[in-house]
């Protein structure tokens, strides 16, 4: 219990401080996919059966077509895809994999793997908004010791420079 | 069979960044009695209580349980709670109609609050995320957000002056309104355009604040309604529309789902053409870009012609169809209670009791919700029931 | 009243950890196979309301999370934050008021992805009772043991309940706990909160429930046997333990007098041929009989004693104290009462089922009571 003053009032606060901590379960598409990344160097999608549209990231369930996607239907996508929106973060924001302040600014783009029918967000290494176009080809950057965990084995895209 | 369904009373607390002179229950006890004053109702009158906030901006599970019996009069009454992120309080608002259109209770309180600095919105936003695909590199409402600012404003050219400019309306706008947080009534577009760019294209004044406060509405079925006031604002329709788990599926330089349920809406309200058949709206606009992106979804103009449409002084309290008279979400924003206060200002609207924010002869109104992955509500009132 | 109907229901097997689905591919299943028992597809469905809860599933907008798996792309969705039996509710209002033909209420929880305790020590206000360390356990032991002391109720009396449950548990497939168990066995089982034992009290379970709701017309269009709503009655209690009538459920007792009226059941035991209620402990299943009217306050170990070695139609699923996937509940007590109406209950089926009753609940010692009312035909 703390009692401050502020202006005419007296201001009583508790702090409360527990951790809750949980296990997620995340499927046996994304088992497969953080497998074949660790093992492999690939990123996989899914692609329903039916409408054929290729999600990624990939997922147990076509919300078009209403079935099921099985490990028969990841399909490889190209570690490159094409840049559809972009943003730089230029403010404090608690990390949720160390529980730090994420330092900042840095480059968040919204992009389409070549091939995948949606559309996903990761980080990219430019944080000059002028040097940003939306059409702009996009690469994956590996880790070099891959541990099968998103941010870390791929901590961010690389835009492809127009003259390479 | 559908049973008329009304506002008749409201209540809302003054909305700041942080209410640390109160507890949870005192907060939103604020504006149920004023709600209940305001129909002049006794605790007693009321059937049932459906309230709502998210659990995690404050730490407390089964709030309702809480809330519904400490602040608000649901002690040997049904108190349900309905949570949807952004959209809560319409997500409440619709629930609330639906008790009384179904027949089953008379007259309803409908409660959203939010004290969100009490558990820290970093980490209620954070879990809104998948814990596998998009936490690792998320950066809050706030980078989505960003997103779509900037994919808008490619696709069809808008600047960051028109963005600025609904920052500009809507915070003075505010100015007139007695519970907005946020109240600038001399804002200019160059203080909204030099102030710090917190994720391009979004400068910190395009970005909605976080507010602390509660609104109540009470609800009443025709019968019941007349006793009450004169002036009920009643329901003319309220239509949902969702979309993909991923808010990041698809493109993002619009709001499909505001298209979806505003069309919707429009067809069970009988309104071809809402620019004209409506006279005020209240839309849940996180940023000043997504005004002008939601006007278009809502089809009061083309897509891509949201900026001319203000530039044309048509969403200004002064045009045919003002949008935000109370300041909007950019003014005031305390989340599980964000989109109840837009249909509370719809319902004041119709009322004809807006004050200095008053809009002269309102006889329809519409309200919106925004929240999750990207997902929509609207609600359409009007001065007289639905025939 | 107009006419709700419950036109289908489809479980899934509760389980202590389902560890290979996530939230998803959970409700999916369920949903899915609503579908199919009924020969529809997900364009049939007008508008879907799910009931979870977000520090259950460690996810702000826990509905978020399930929205491709309820169908709800392009569509109306809402959560009530709470037990499912609240879902339903709401689910039947959205038919009554005319906007909605059919309503999906689909419900879900994993209890084995965070520590329950923690989650239920979360519902006690952090000024003057979370310190205290309270939880659902605890409480309930503070509960029981005054109802205990009030009325002579004993610790055997108590056992029955847990005895009976876990027995009818056996002939229902979609039970987590499948086990019989003797009275000794439960007052031999770990001491708890004195007097719950390890055997007086639910497991946690994971798992997911889904129905069809829809109106008179599509009723018929769908099924032979649809499920009429027939009362209808909720009712919440004071949230400090302090301020409740620990020994009777009062907000229950109101909550059920409601519904009856509603259907104008007056003399329940009678006329109401199967009971599905929330057993959130042994004695707690006790003070229901009380409240419920099917004897008077205080007897209901008495009322157990007189019926233990009948057929008492009360939790033929095995109730909470067999599966307990908390927040789906409520609307697991409402899919077996319509499983019984149909008379598609198989080996747990009460011969003749014409009108059921189903209890819901939300939070600690019964805060949040609702009471639903069906019947056949």
């Amino acid at each position: 219990m703390s009692k401050t003053r502020k202006g005419q009032e007296d201001i009583f606060e508790i702090k409360w401080k527990t951790d809750l901590p949980y296990r997620y379960s995340i499927g046996k598409l994304a088992v497969k996919f953080f497998e074949e990344l660790k093992e492999n160097k690939k990123i996989l999608g899914s692609k329903c059966p039916k409408c054929e549209k290729v999600h990624f990231p990939p997922r147990a369930v076509c919300a078009d077509c209403f079935i099921k996607m099985t490990l028969d239907d990841m399909v490889e996508l190209p570690p490159r895809g094409t840049l559809e929106g972009f943003t730089v973060v230029n403010y404090p924001f608690t990390d949720p994999s160390t529980g730090g302040i994420r330092p900042f600014p840095y480059g968040y783009a919204l992009f389409k793997l070549d091939g995948a029918d949606t559309y996903t967000m990761h980080f990219v290494n430019e944080t000059d908004v002028t040097k940003m176009k939306i059409g702009q080809r996009v690469e994956a950057v590996f880790n070099d010791e891959l541990i099968g965990d998103l941010t870390a084995d791929i901590p961010y895209f690389r835009i492809i420079k127009e003259e390479e | 069979m559908t049973n008329k369904t009304a506002v008749v009373g409201i209540g809302q607390t003054k909305f700041r960044s942080k209410r640390r002179d109160v507890n949870i229950p005192e907060m939103i006890y604020e504006a149920v009695k004023m709600a209940l004053d305001d129909a002049q109702l006794e605790p007693k009158d009321i059937d049932a209580i459906i309230i709502g906030n998210m659990d995690h901006f404050e730490g407390i599970n089964f709030s309702e349980l809480w809330t519904g019996i400490d602040a608000a009069p649901g002690y040997l009454k049904p108190v349900v709670k309905v949570a949807t992120g952004g959209t809560t309080g319409s997500s409440l608002a619709i629930c609330g109609y639906h008790n009384i259109a179904s027949g089953i209770y008379d007259k309803v309180l409908v409660v959203g609050w939010e004290k969100l600095n009490e558990g820290g919105a970093t980490t209620g936003i954070i879990t809104a995320f998948d814990p596998v695909w998009e936490r690792p590199s998320l950066a809050g409402a706030l980078g989505p957000l960003a997103l779509m600012a900037g994919m808008y404003s490619a696709k069809y050219g808008i600047t960051s002056e028109q963005a600025a400019k609904v920052t500009v309306k809507n915070r003075s706008n505010a100015a007139n309104n007695p519970y907005a947080h946020l109240q600038m009534p001399d804002i200019t577009i160059d203080y909204v355009m030099s102030s710090q760019v917190i994720s391009y294209p979004l400068r910190l004044h395009d970005c909605c604040p976080q507010s602390e406060g509660a609104c109540a509405l009470i609800y009443a079925n025709e019968k019941e309604a007349k006793k009450i006031t004169d002036t009920p604002a009643w329901f003319h329709a309220v239509e949902t529309a969702h979309y993909y788990t991923f808010g990041t599926d698809d493109k993002m330089y619009d709001l499909p789902t505001a298209t979806i349920a505003s069309k919707k809406a429009y067809k069970r309200a009988g309104i071809k053409n809402p620019i004209k058949d409506l006279d005020v709206a209240e839309i849940y606009e996180p940023t000043s870009w997504s005004e002008l992106s939601w006007t278009e979804a809502l089809g009061f103009c083309k897509p891509g012609e949201g900026g001319k449409l203000l530039d044309e002084g048509i969403t200004q309290m002064s045009g045919e169809l003002p949008v935000n008279p109370s300041g909007g979400v950019l003014s005031t924003n305390p989340i599980g209670a964000t989109a109840l206060v837009r249909v509370a200002e719809a319902a004041i609207q119709i009322m004809d009791r807006g004050g200095k924010r008053q809009v002269p002869d309102v006889e329809k109104a519409l309200a919106m919700g925004f929240g999750g992955s990207l997902w929509t509500e609207v609600m359409i009132l009007g001065n007289e029931p639905l025939r | 009243m107009d006419k709700v109907a419950i036109v289908g229901c489809a479980q899934t097997k509760y389980e202590e950890d389902k560890i290979d689905l996530t939230y998803s591919e959970l409700v999916f299943d369920v949903v899915k196979q609503l579908h199919n028992d009924l020969g529809i597809s997900n364009d049939d469905v007008g508008c879907v309301i799910t009931s979870s809860n977000d520090f259950n599933d460690g996810r702000t907008i826990a509905n978020m999370a399930i929205q491709d798996a309820v169908g709800s792309v392009r569509k109306s969705e809402s959560r009530v934050s709470g037990d499912g039996a609240f879902a339903f509710v709401y689910g039947a209002m959205r038919i009554l008021s005319g906007s909605y033909d059919t309503v999906l209420v689909v419900s879900h929880c994993k209890c084995s992805e965070v520590n329950q305790y923690l989650v239920n020590n979360s519902i006690f206000d952090p000024y003057y009772q979370r310190h205290l360390g309270l939880d659902q356990i605890s409480s309930a032991g503070l509960m029981a043991n005054m109802y205990m002391n009030k009325y002579g109720i004993t610790e055997e009396q108590a056992a029955k309940v847990a005895v009976k449950n876990r027995k009818y548990a056996l002939s229902n497939p979609y039970a987590h706990l499948q086990k019989e168990i003797s009275i000794d066995d439960v007052l031999n089982s770990k001491m708890m909160a004195h007097p719950l034992k390890e055997l007086d009290l639910p497991p946690f379970s994971d798992g997911a429930v889904a129905m069809l709701l829809t109106n008179e017309e599509k009723a018929k269009k769908l099924t032979d046997t649809p499920v009429w709503l027939k009362g209808y009655g909720s009712c919440t209690d004071a949230y400090y333990l302090g301020h409740r009538n620990m020994t009777d459920l009062i907000a229950l007792e109101l909550a059920a007098k409601t519904a009856y009226k509603m259907a104008g059941v007056t003399n329940p035991l009678k006329e109401v041929d199967v009971f599905e209620v929330y057993d959130a402990f042994s004695f707690h299943e006790l003070m229901i009989y009380e409240s419920l009217g099917l004897c008077d306050k205080g007897e209901g170990g008495k009322f157990i004693d007189e019926h233990f070695d009948s057929q008492l139609p009360i939790n033929k699923s095995g109730g909470v104290l067999s599966s307990n996937p908390t927040m789906a509940n409520g609307l697991i007590r409402v899919a077996e009462i319509a499983t019984q109406l149909m008379g598609k209950a198989d080996k747990r089926q009460v011969d003749g089922a014409k009108l059921g009753l189903a209890h819901g609940m939300n939070g600690i010692c019964s805060q949040g009571n609702c009471v639903l009312l069906f019947g056949g035909e």
